[in-house]
């Protein structure tokens, strides 16, 4: 595999590993609003967006990489 | 200045669960998901280890029902339990000087704020995190908080736990906490002869982090209020 490649498969297990951490967070904020644990619920919500958007990081990386060798 | 963070009362959590929720919630401080955030909770009965923690600090008997967690926090070895006002600032050093030595004294000076409005006089001891009760005719100083911080990026993990009134048993005779031989431990209560409730030294506490750092804590209700606070995504939602 090229290095290249390979960056950009590492960009991908980061960015999934971001995606099951949020996907974690949202399980346990609905269990916490469910049972009316409200600021643990919240506090579970935010926790997830952190990880959505260091997951979008990750994406944006690879795009702009991809961006700079698209010809079409 | 001033400057506008999140405080949130999460009550009785166990500590995997406040472990990762404080680590994301870093990486939400880190990307500006969310602003500053301070958490107050307590945790059932757990024994951290941390990074400096060395073999035979751990002295459990055989059937104590405790949690014994790894964590990445500076120090040694503790134990926490209910009855213990545990607080985690999320806080952005970059914010506040950028200096972690500077950031333990600072919680220290919180420590001895929420102290004094209890009439309690805590004290630092030179080569030592924590608060302690000076000795006051008694055999030596007397814990009564201790602080344990990681920092990533700037963002800050961890905090401190003040003993407000629970069984001090497990410092010494589960763990030799703190990796401290022969110190010994001590609670509010204790120091006022009186009982005490973390619900009765929360406000103090929150008082003093705000005073220390320069916060202006904003509280999250505890019914349905959730997403009535000003957040950072509201305004990229709103531009879309």
């Amino acid at each position: 595999m090229s290095e290249r490649l390979e960056t950009a498969a590492k960009l991908y297990d980061e960015a999934a590993k971001e995606l099951d951490r949020a996907a974690r967070h949202c399980e346990v904020a609905a269990q916490h609003f469910r049972d009316n644990l409200v600021p643990r619920g919240a506090a579970h919500a935010w926790a997830a967006r952190g990880h959505l958007l260091e997951a979008e990081t990750r994406l944006d990386e690879q795009a702009r990489e991809h961006s700079k060798r698209s010809s079409v | 200045m001033s400057r506008g963070a999140y405080l949130m009362d999460l009550g009785l959590v166990p500590y995997g669960e406040a472990l990762e929720l404080q680590r994301s919630l870093a990486g939400a401080v880190t990307q500006g998901a969310i602003p500053e955030t301070v958490i107050f909770l307590e945790h059932p009965p757990v024994v951290t280890v941390g990074r400096r923690t060395e073999t035979g600090e751990l002295h459990l008997p055989e059937d104590a029902e405790v949690e014994i967690v790894e964590t990445d926090r500076g120090g040694k070895s503790t134990f926490h339990g209910p009855g213990q006002l545990v607080c985690y600032p999320i806080l952005d050093l970059a914010k506040h000087g950028k200096d972690v030595k500077l950031y333990v004294r600072n919680l220290e000076d919180a420590l001895v704020r929420t102290l004094s409005a209890f009439d309690l006089e805590g004290t630092t001891i030179e080569g030592l995190t924590g608060v302690w009760m000076p000795p006051g005719g008694g055999p030596g100083p007397r814990k009564i908080a201790s602080i344990g911080v990681h920092v990533s990026r700037w963002v800050t993990t961890h905090g401190y736990a003040l003993n407000v009134d629970l069984d001090l048993a497990p410092f010494t005779h589960w763990i030799t906490a703190c990796g401290l031989e022969d110190a010994a431990f001590t609670t509010m209560a204790r120091e006022l002869e009186r009982p005490i409730t973390v619900e009765d030294v929360r406000p103090a506490a929150i008082t003093a982090i705000a005073e220390v750092f320069g916060l202006e804590l904003e509280e999250l209700p505890a019914d349905e209020g959730a997403g009535l606070w000003a957040q950072p995504i509201h305004a990229s939602l709103a531009a879309r």
